[in-house]
């Protein structure tokens, strides 16, 4: 394959997915998303991702649940969790151990850009 | 008050130490508060520019810190001043209030009369009259273009009118919740809505303005046919709704009223009520003002897209034309003439095909539109002749760079040829075309690069023109439009003329101070902050600024203008980036510009910007005028400063500026740990700057000297507020009077450079006032090359710098020190305008520079 990376981006705002998979489809991943989180938890089944760009609060599974699932079913995937600004309080830490990083809204793409390439790069190393 | 206090007036009050300190406590954070607050509003901003994911909990939090940030420095401003300045109170809740609403999805239409004459609109007016009105005033207005005569009915208006008929209490009833309502639930209950604004009568009030509004029109205009247009309020004008509301033309004089129902009734159209339902936004929620405008009687109309939708990099203009009214070409349902003109001057036409024409729109009788046969002699001639098109290109070229996005416009000729503008927006382009006029890396490779990566990006965009540098003698009103502009600094001088730039460059300067927040509320591309770009760039010069990849090419690089006209970002259609654009809009502009105005006062301050705008500058000015601090002078933290030059210097510590033994009765420069006083003494002290000796006096200073002298005897003897520093360790407020001098200095300097400052105020002399006048020169010309910025009037000035580095503060303050040493008496010798020049060039040649000194006897000679 001779893309960067695959990602999975998770988020029940259609406008985040878009964009986030526009940015990243023009620096050389091949993005894939989903504002269902059951749907979402569906492809994981059957496919593995280098990186999981997922939002926290979600209507159904959340985040964390996806970042469970991740974990068990494939370890060297990376996980990314968007948070809302300063919701991250409200996470318990201890849960959430286990995620590659945090991003809060608002965010710039360039940033989201730099982390999906770290944790891409650290997911190929693991494999 | 009281009548005892008349006849025994209170003592002047003292302050306590630690009342002081409590002041300066509050100054600190009314500055620190003031920055986050800016940075907020530059956040929401840069957020604007199409490079930030977030969501409508974000734009939350964000008011909220915002709202925090205003608030802290409101009571910070009202703890320095002993609560001078209650009236800005409710004015910040009236902001929040309205912010509030639009964050609950509420609507909020601005408080005005019911009707709007069309020639008082501009783009200002969009939250009263619709964007749409907004754009269409604002070209009449701003670009004298010819629009037809009319008035808007405001969305106040309409506001009262769905109160009134009882419509917004059953809407709020009928769509308590909307989410999981069924089609068919949703067409009825919006066919209800409709049916109650059909039947009901607007205000007795509102109905008669109405009719004096459209009879005064008839009168003026002599036409008898209007326009009734919808301008929804609460979108992005209808961008997004093209054709879901109503618009109906030809409508008689009596209809009008008739016609106005019909418009607001189609906010509850099902189109428009899904369209909303499927962008999270309330489905029934919504504002309608109506434009009344009259019948222009077209000989031709139609539309110009000043692009190519599906090609833009053609670089061509389309147009296309029918005869009669321009309904044919809006609809696409007949033959039309279509013209392909080139975009760069001399306008060629580069394609015409001229349609088979059959049939015309014209006025139905007695009312609407109706098809009408063309006749046979006139079915294969164009529409256009050359001078038409000319005008219309070069109107519609001049449309799309005041708005700064490619247009799709309206337009009609009259019968006599005259061109009128009906209505533009912005183009809506195929997005692949969009998409690959991106790839722009290659198509900028063959230009030279003046400046890359040097400064800051404060407002996002490309701008292309000459330069035009502005220097501190140009005078801002003769800027030319479409310039870029390159400054020094980034002075409050320029904001006048940013409106109407291409570009701005600074080589100081940050993205949060008030002229990048001025350039980012017109959308002007500004880098700030580059250092040396008054000497690379030249004056006429043309160039191109990247202000999105941090670059200034040599030359017109089309491609980036290009680019710049078609931008198309999915999330400029988010209902998070409409909520943000008016959240913006009511937090971000800057009204109250001018500290001199009488209208700078409280209760005229309309934004969140204005508010802290205005409290900083009062606050500062509390510091800086007069003495406003009086202590006991047994405080145990006073100490005398022992210096080597003849100036007694009390030193009050509030915290970590002294570190002496307690029994000492005076502190040595050693002992002083207050970074910013330090650095002061520093350039003070510097052999030969303190002028031990008295200047020589002519006569004439003589005189003037002794006259002022007894008009200008000082405060009462013993007041510890002479000469004084009210230090700590990255804090100083100096109050110094030499002579006739009186010098305030107020700076604080830490390592976060946002937090820095220097304010530096001057004041007073010995001499006559030509004298005096020549110093407030001598002292403004210093300071600006110092990149300060200055305000100077009479023998005051004031100067001030913000947001450098550290290090840069350290040598500012050694070359206050210096100025002061070196300005002290300097009046005295001022005896001809000439010697400013020779003293200006003195000091900056000199860095350390020495007294002043005698100008010898041959140059005194030459000068005079």
């Amino acid at each position: 394959m001779s893309t960067d990376g695959e990602v999975l981006v998770l988020d029940d705002e259609g406008i985040v997915c878009d964009r986030i998979k526009e940015h990243l489809g023009k620096k050389g991943f091949l993005v894939e998303t989903y504002t269902e989180s059951r749907t979402a938890l569906d492809r994981l089944e059957n496919k593995t991702f280098d990186v999981v760009v997922t939002d926290l609060k979600m209507r159904g599974p959340t985040g964390l649940d996806v970042l469970r699932f991740v974990k068990q079913r494939s370890p060297a995937t990376q996980v990314i969790m968007i948070t809302g600004y300063g919701s991250i309080e409200s996470a318990n830490e201890a849960e959430i151990v286990g995620a590659f990083d945090f991003i809060c809204k608002p965010f710039a793409l360039d940033d989201i850009y730099a982390l999906v390439k770290k944790a891409a790069k650290r997911a190929k190393k693991l494999r | 008050m009281t009548w005892w206090e008349n006849i025994f007036p209170r003592r002047p009050r003292t302050d306590s130490f630690e009342e002081i300190r409590r002041k300066l406590e509050a100054f600190h954070k009314l500055q620190a508060e003031n920055n986050r607050a800016l940075e907020l509003i530059a956040q929401a901003e840069e957020m604007l520019g199409g490079e930030f994911i977030f969501d409508r909990q974000s734009l939350k939090v964000l008011a909220r810190d915002l709202e925090d940030a205003v608030r802290s420095v409101v009571s910070s401003l009202n703890r320095i001043t002993d609560d001078r300045y209650p009236g800005l109170v409710p004015v910040m809740e009236h902001v929040r209030a309205d912010v509030q609403a639009m964050l609950e999805s509420r609507i909020v239409a601005a408080s005005t009369d019911y009707l709007i004459p069309l020639e008082k609109v501009d783009a200002s007016l969009a939250d009263a009259v619709g964007e749409k009105m907004a754009r269409l005033g604002e070209m009449g207005k701003r670009l004298e273009c010819r629009t037809p005569a009319g008035f808007v009915i405001s969305a106040h208006a309409c506001q009262l009118f769905l109160e009134d008929a009882g419509v917004l209490e059953a809407m709020e009833r009928l769509f308590d919740r909307p989410a999981g309502m069924s089609q068919g639930q949703m067409k009825g209950r919006a066919a209800d809505l409709s049916a109650r604004v059909l039947n009901s009568e607007p205000p007795r009030d509102l109905a008669r303005a109405i009719r004096r509004g459209v009879k005064q029109i008839e009168r003026r205009s002599g036409s008898d046919r209007f326009a009734v247009r919808s301008s929804a309020l609460g979108e992005d004008g209808e961008l997004s709704f093209a054709g879901q509301f109503e618009t109906i033309l030809g409508v008689p004089v009596d209809e009008v009223l008739d016609a106005y129902k019909r418009v607001v009734a189609s906010l509850y159209s099902p189109a428009v009520m899904r369209y909303r339902l499927d962008r999270q936004l309330h489905p029934a929620r919504g504002l309608m003002a109506v434009g009344c405008l009259c019948m222009v009687p077209a000989s031709a109309s139609g539309v110009v897209y000043t692009l190519d939708p599906t090609a833009p990099e053609r670089e061509v203009i389309l147009v296309s034309a029918a005869w009669g009214l321009g309904r044919m070409v809006v609809e696409g349902t007949g033959h039309v003439d279509q013209y392909e003109i080139t975009r760069e001057q001399p306008h060629r036409v580069v394609t015409r095909r001229v349609a088979h024409k059959e049939e015309r729109y014209a006025l139905g009788t007695p009312k609407g539109v109706e098809r009408v046969p063309v006749p046979i002699a006139e079915r294969d001639q164009p529409c256009l002749q050359e001078e038409a098109i000319e005008g219309l290109v070069a109107m519609a070229l001049r449309i799309e760079r005041h708005m700064r996005r490619a247009q799709d416009i309206e337009w009609a000729l009259d019968d006599g040829g005259r061109l009128f503008i009906l209505q533009a927006r912005p183009l809506q382009l195929v997005p692949h075309a969009a998409r690959a006029s991106r790839n722009l890396s290659e198509a900028v490779r063959g230009y030279p690069v003046l400046l890359r990566d040097q400064g800051t990006i404060a407002c996002r965009g490309i701008g292309a023109g000459q330069v035009c540098i502005v220097g501190e003698k140009t005078n801002v009103d003769d800027l030319p439009p479409h310039a870029v502009l390159v400054a020094r600094t980034s002075t409050p001088r320029l904001a006048a003329a940013v409106e109407t730039a291409a570009a701005v460059i600074t080589d100081v300067g940050t993205a949060t101070g008030h002229l990048s927040t001025i350039a980012r509320e017109y959308g002007i591309p500004a880098i700030v902050d580059a250092k040396n770009a008054t000497q690379v760039l030249k004056d006429e010069q043309e160039v191109t600024v990247d202000a999105e990849e941090n670059v200034v090419y040599r030359g017109r690089v089309g491609e980036l203008v290009r680019y710049q006209l078609v931008q198309y970002s999915k999330g400029a259609e988010s209902a998070e980036f409409k909520l943000l654009r008016g959240l913006l809009k009511r937090v971000a502009p800057l009204n109250l510009r001018d500290p001199n105005s009488p209208r700078f006062v409280a209760e005229d301050c309309a934004t969140y910007h204005d508010i802290i705008r205005f409290a900083h500058e009062k606050a500062v000015a509390e510091l800086t005028e007069g003495s406003r601090f009086r202590l006991s002078p047994r405080s145990q933290r006073i100490r005398a400063l022992d210096l080597p030059i003849p100036l007694d210097l009390i030193l009050i510590d509030v915290g970590g500026g002294l570190a002496v033994s307690p029994g000492s009765k005076k502190a040595r420069i050693e002992e002083v740990r207050s970074r910013p006083l330090r650095a002061l003494l520093a350039g003070l002290t510097v052999e030969g700057v303190w002028m031990t000796e008295p200047a020589d006096m002519d006569l004439d200073g003589f005189m003037s000297s002794a006259t002022r002298s007894m008009s200008l005897a000082g405060p009462s003897a013993g007041a510890v507020e002479h000469n004084l520093a009210i230090i700590s360790d990255a804090y100083m407020n100096l109050s110094l009077h030499l002579g006739y001098h009186f010098n305030v200095i107020d700076c604080y300097l830490s390592d976060e450079r946002n937090e820095n400052y220097i304010y530096f105020r001057f004041v007073g002399g010995v001499t006559e006032i030509t004298r005096r006048l020549r110093r407030t020169e001598l002292l403004r010309r210093i300071l600006e090359a110092h990149d300060f910025m200055v305000e100077a009037s009479a023998d005051l000035v004031y100067g001030r710098i913000k947001k450098i580095t550290a290090d840069a503060m350290l040598a500012k303050l050694e070359m206050i020190g210096r100025l002061i040493g070196f300005t002290r008496q300097l009046d005295i010798l001022l005896r001809d305008d000439s010697l400013v020049d020779r003293y200006v060039g003195k000091f900056l040649q000199n860095g350390r520079a020495s007294a002043p000194g005698k100008p010898a006897p041959a140059e005194e000679r030459t000068s005079t």
